[in-house]
């Protein structure tokens, strides 16, 4: 395997970038002879690798890229990638469509053409070891394990061309910042140290003082919110919920202006632990930020990963070009009187902490969390949001999963 | 003792008249500088059988190490069956309506 620079940012020395201009893409979409329809979350992955939020992949792996990722956690160029990226697909697609190696594939998304796949190989991959590898655990309860089991039985590998850019629709349109605008932006604002905060939660004050702790730390210019918009589970918090919330932040004053940006990351959560954190540091380092902060159980899920595994991983891998504050968590201790850090506090048996699930607990309960720990311009958005997206509740649940208005639109084009 | 594993009942104005009423109100502990709530004890056994019960609800291993999110009629029906037996202990009775 080669010896390459891991930290250069993006990663790879080159932002990716593979999005055609719709005249062009028109023509392309033209050549493509065969045409295949996708959903939404492949959708989204084709867009974070045309955008190069995923630099430097420049399309769905092949089976050499998936087996190094999975065994070594690298792909085979040498650079370091920890979720693999792949296009499923079934035999019977496969031979109901006459796909072979070589083929240009028009991929159609909500009936119109969205993007053009380069087929460079089709094979097979043992989703189990797949599973064992990346989440560490064969159990079909694992979310991403779920996911990694589903997959149909055979994989499409090849570079992929983004010819019909979708619109972004409101309220996220205006947090939407693929890597090429948001390494401008930046630049422009003059700031040269952000630290990124990943997130798939309304704040409580508990992450508002883990963005602060971690702005601190790094000595940043910035906080970059990077609220995670996919797939989502009933009980979550609805995405509008996520980013409006995470802005009012900062238009409340808790965040001064200029200090902090909100902007959204197109995925779905694989809840892969300390894998996923380091897939979330080069996603962040592509988007123009030098640090990223990890809390407890980042990216994780029940019991699988030990609570700073996320921590461990960054000691073990080399040196990504993006620092990592590693930060223990915040809790309210009645004795201080405020929300304060873990590893300072001498409270330990009158420490109260709590979670987003804890506070979604006491909101389900139709009580109102105190200021201390839940700010009330949130709340009083959290509630809006729910009326305006969420049909009455600000938790996804089967009508919001049914109708909810969708983040994108493909704009129609004739071919 | 056995390590229990809470529901906390957050204490509404209308569960706190009802408490007071039934001259329980001292049940419920102060919490984060403004809430009460109750901390119904469930033990491995009983915790395990109302996460399968209501799978909306979820245990936080991680942080709070509590039962979270049971839907509010549930939650209404074991705040009733506290003030109704004055315990906390209510939750193999509960186990046995359901």
């Amino acid at each position: 395997m080669a010896d390459v620079n891991n930290a250069l940012s993006p990663h790879g020395g080159k932002l990716v970038d593979r999005v055609m201009e719709p005249e062009k893409g028109r023509k392309k979409a033209k050549e493509a002879k065969i045409k295949l329809p996708i959903d939404g979350s492949r959708a989204t992955e084709i867009m974070s690798i045309a955008y190069g939020f995923f630099s430097p992949l420049e399309g769905f792996m092949g089976s050499k890229d998936v087996d190094s990722v999975c065994k070594d956690m690298r792909l085979q160029s040498g650079y370091i990638w920890s979720i693999p990226i792949v296009f499923d697909i079934s035999e019977e697609e496969i031979k109901e469509k006459k796909i072979k190696v070589g083929d240009s594939i028009l991929l159609t998304y909500q009936g119109q053409p969205f993007a053009v796949l380069e087929l460079a190989e089709i094979f097979s991959y043992d989703k189990t070891l797949m599973a064992e590898k990346v989440y560490g655990t064969k159990d079909e309860k694992h979310p991403g394990v779920k996911r990694t089991y589903a997959y149909k039985d055979r994989f499409l590998g090849g570079k992929v061309t983004l010819i019909n850019p979708p619109r972004i629709n409101p309220p996220f349109d205006k947090y939407w910042y693929p890597p090429k605008v948001l390494r401008q932006k930046i630049a422009e604002l003059g700031w040269k140290r952000v630290v990124a905060h990943q997130t798939r939660n309304v704040p409580h004050t508990g992450h508002e003082w883990l963005m602060k702790g971690a702005w601190f730390a790094s000595n940043a210019d910035a906080v970059l919110v990077s609220c995670v918009v996919g797939e989502k589970r009933a009980g979550d918090y609805i995405d509008e919920a996520i980013v409006l919330t995470h802005e009012a932040l900062r238009e409340s004053g808790y965040f001064r202006e200029g200090t902090h940006l909100t902007s959204i990351l197109l995925w779905d959560m694989r809840y892969a632990g300390p894998r996923e954190a380091v897939f979330h540091a080069i996603v962040r380092k592509n988007l123009g930020c030098t640090h990223h902060m990890f809390g407890r159980d980042h990216a994780g899920v029940g019991t699988y990963y030990s609570p700073y595994a996320a921590h461990e991983i960054f000691s073990q891998i080399p040196d990504l070009g993006i620092g990592s504050v590693l930060t223990l968590e915040w809790w309210y201790c009645p004795i201080c009187g405020e929300v304060t850090y873990s590893g300072l506090c001498g409270h330990e048996k009158e420490q109260q902490a709590f979670s987003g699930t804890l506070i979604r607990s006491i909101i389900q309960d139709g009580v109102k969390p105190p200021r201390l720990i839940f700010r009330p311009e949130v709340f009083d958005l959290v509630m809006e949001s729910g009326d305006k997206y969420g049909f009455g509740s600000p938790f996804v649940a089967g009508e919001y999963l049914a109708k909810r208005n969708p983040v994108i639109t493909v704009p129609p084009m004739e071919v | 003792m056995a390590q229990t594993f809470p529901i906390n009942i957050w204490i509404n104005e209308e569960r706190l008249e009802k408490l007071q009423s039934a001259g329980l109100a001292h049940l419920a502990q102060e919490a984060f500088a403004g809430l009460r709530k109750l901390s119904v004890p469930t033990d491995e056994q009983q915790r395990d059988a109302i996460l399968r019960k209501f799978p909306t609800a979820k245990f936080d291993s991680a942080t709070t190490k509590s039962i979270e999110l049971l839907p509010r009629d549930i939650k209404d029906r074991i705040f009733t069956l506290v003030v109704e037996k004055k315990t906390l202990n209510v939750i193999d009775a509960f186990l046995a309506s359901t």
